[in-house]
């Protein structure tokens, strides 16, 4: 368009009246706009993509199984520090002095078996290949590997290990492969719970926000005598009572946690039940059905969401920590809490086994947190630009 | 205390009541939001119901349109009382009488399109047996409150103050009912929407011969809409009459404070007008005065105003007033 033109009056048709407005956003395009401009919101929502993928796609990947044992490969960790051999082999020791064969690039080939024990020496020698022999001395510790002339090897080289890329277990279980199935107990925990606690939250605190009165106050009575005992223990009461399993420690979660919920929802409902267009439906002679699910609670669901995104931390957590007491998933099932507890006991030699699952717990509550402190923010009008 | 009319009047309200109780202090309080209010609106009629913030118009509107359950008195639709029926019982009236609400931002839903809010009373009555039909009726009832059909699938936010007022309308208007009861359907728009909304509400009254009661405190707006006006202070309807009668032959003194408090838009014509002033805030309607209860703030009030209850009495002309100055004079 030239500059004269730029005063011409546009005929306003049909059409063009159309495109005047401008685009119009829904609320959940309005919410996802917001939420992508908080950079750790984003972070969070993106790490939890990352943490599903992991738990569900990869299983698949894994050439193990959770509960697949080889026990002589038991305690490897991810990072070895291996000993140079003949034929261009590598031998790593373990903490039970048994020896291990790598290869140029890490994967472990097999655990040599043992040919004679000379205790006042300090030594082992091992079988290897066809007829030779490896010896290993213990005398001072740690133990060395001592090479054809008899010599103590104290040259030794870092080696990832490339047959379990985050080591093994006590039990010579994949850690990687554990990890994923511990995450997919977690997420799949966290979000059945969560999703059966809104569920009960929504309907009890909009039942009792929306009849009010008697109702309400007896309702709300049932859930602050639930609340003033610790949450925990009643999980740990009901665990208690149950079967070991999935399903029990879900029942638990479940029927606990809605208190908070319920209060969330309640107190929404109370400030949204007297506003105008609730009244508008009553005098159209809705039902209170219609009104409770199609006025009030889409009304309320920005905090209901953001309660459940913390909730889902927290269920996670509780999953986690009733595992590691050992009232949790019952093994041989990996659960990110048993594997916390497997390794407590050799914390000293194989730090590994503790920190990798502590880390995926981490990053899960962090997940979560900030994806949930993200909708907070996007969801609070008062902040709209 | 009936007053003759040629029909039986659609809307007949007769000693209506609604008193609130008062949690905090504790005690038996209640606060007297609606006492013993009686009116009738005929068919095709439109009722006038003026007073300050907090005089109770909007709690009578709700009581009528059964938000609130009355506390003692008679609402009588078409022949039928419904102030004892249960919500479920009153499900036939509802479509016989609907609300229009004061604030258009508040009285949407704003996770709702515009389609779903104005089919909401459809759906609720069970009437349309098909989307098709729905969406015809609901199509023609936005071209009725001049909006256009691609307004259908917009969300309420998207509009202006006036245009979710026409939403309303049309909402309240889809049931085809005979009382609309307006709540101050124009305080919250703009002068030059009030108009717009006005001319509509008329045109829908000529067309389909609805009767509406009107709440505002817009004196000049309700001159303009109704046959009738009804003034209320505290509670209490205090005088009712003609629209044109109230103005020109203003008999309460409360009626006539409130008609000086209009504003003129030529200053030269203020100066000359006769200055009724009212001083003094609203008594609390927990504690209302006794006998008359605009005494505290009137400047003819007497000992016998402040004794005896003035009732709702006949100067003549079908001109209602209660005030023992007026009709004691009169007598």
């Amino acid at each position: 368009m030239d500059a004269a033109n730029k005063w011409e009056r546009i005929s306003s048709s049909d059409g063009e009246a159309d495109r005047l407005y401008s685009k119009s956003r829904t609320f959940a395009g309005d919410v996802w706009f917001r939420f992508r401009r908080k950079p750790t919101a984003l972070l969070g929502f993106i790490l939890v993509v990352i943490l599903l993928l992991f738990a569900i796609v990869g299983p698949f990947f894994s050439p193990y199984t959770y509960s697949q044992q080889n026990t002589k490969m038991a305690n490897v960790p991810p990072v070895m520090k291996v000993f140079p051999g003949p034929d261009g082999s590598y031998f790593y020791i373990t903490q039970g002095l048994k020896v291990i064969e790598l290869d140029e690039d890490g994967h472990l080939i097999q655990q040599l078996k043992k040919k004679k024990d000379d205790a006042k020496l300090k030594q082992t020698s091992f079988k290897f290949g066809d007829d030779q022999l490896v010896i290993m001395d213990y005398s001072s510790l740690p133990a060395v590997m001592l090479d054809q002339d008899g010599n103590r090897i104290e040259e030794t080289i870092l080696k990832w290990n490339a047959t379990y890329v985050l080591g093994t277990d006590h039990l010579g279980r994949d850690i990687l492969t554990r990890l994923m199935y511990g995450t997919r107990i977690s997420l799949m925990v966290a979000f059945i719970a969560t999703a059966v606690n809104m569920i009960i939250g929504i309907l009890y605190g909009g039942i009792a926000g929306y009849r009010g009165g008697k109702t309400d106050a007896i309702m709300m009575r049932i859930v602050d005598i639930i609340s003033t005992i610790p949450l925990t223990l009643y999980v740990i009461l009901i665990k208690v009572c149950l079967d070991d399993g999935l399903i029990s420690i879900i029942v638990a979660l479940s029927s606990v946690y809605w208190v908070d919920m319920a209060r969330v929802v309640r107190g929404q409902v109370l400030s949204l039940k007297n506003q105008e267009f609730v009244m508008a439906a009553r005098t159209i002679g809705s039902s209170t059905r219609t009104i409770l699910l199609t006025h009030l609670i889409p009304n309320a669901m920005g905090p209901i969401l953001v309660t459940v995104t913390m909730l889902i931390p927290s269920a996670i957590f509780m999953e986690a920590f009733m595992s590691f007491i050992g009232i949790g998933i019952a093994p041989p099932m990996a659960s990110l809490g048993t594997m916390c507890n497997d390794a407590t006991e050799a914390l000293r030699t194989n730090p590994y086994q503790l920190f990798l699952p502590a880390i995926v717990i981490c990053v899960i509550m962090f997940a979560f947190n900030f994806v949930g402190d993200g909708l907070r923010d996007a969801l609070d009008p008062k902040l709209k630009k | 205390m009936d007053r003759a009319f040629p029909d039986r009047p659609l809307l007949q309200v007769q000693g209506l009541t609604k008193h609130f109780p008062v949690r905090s202090g504790g005690g038996n309080k209640v606060v007297h939001a609606v006492d013993q209010v009686s009116f009738s609106i005929p068919k095709g009629k439109t009722l006038g119901l003026v007073g300050e913030s907090g005089c109770g118009k909007s709690t009578c509107a709700r009581t009528i349109i059964r938000i609130y359950d009355p506390t003692a008195g008679k609402i009588i639709l078409d022949g039928q009382d419904i102030s004892s029926l249960n919500q479920k019982e009153l499900m036939p009236y509802r479509k016989k009488m609907q609300m229009i609400f004061q604030d258009p931002y508040a009285s949407l839903n704003a996770r709702m399109t515009v389609h779903d809010i104005i089919a909401e009373p459809l759906r609720a009555h069970h009437i349309c047996h098909s989307k098709a039909e729905e969406r015809d009726m609901v199509n023609e009832m936005l071209s009725q409150v001049g909006l256009n059909q691609e307004h259908a699938g917009r969300y309420a936010h998207e509009f202006s103050g006036g245009q979710r007022q026409r939403v309303g309308i049309a909402r309240a208007l889809i049931l085809k009912p005979e009382l609309v009861i307006c709540d101050e359907p124009i305080s919250a728009l703009d002068v030059s929407i009030q108009a717009q909304i006005i001319n509509l509400l008329r045109q829908f009254q000529e067309n389909l011969g609805l009767s509406y009661l009107f709440i505002a405190h817009d004196l000049s707006m309700v001159r303009y809409v109704s046959d009738e006006v009804g003034v209320m202070y505290l509670g209490q309807l205090v005088e009712i009459c003609d629209a044109n009668e109230i103005y020109s032959h203003p008999l309460h003194p409360y009626t006539k404070g409130l008609l000086s408090s209009i504003p003129v838009p030529n200053p030269r014509m203020a100066q000359t007008k006769e200055s009724v002033g009212l001083e003094g805030d609203l008594p609390s309607p927990i504690a209302p005065p006794s006998g008359c209860r605009f005494h505290t703030r009137c400047p003819y009030a007497t000992k016998k105003c402040a004794e005896c209850t003035p009732e709702l009495k006949d100067v003549g002309g079908g001109h209602y007033v209660a005030c023992h100055q007026v009709t004691d004079s009169s007598v």
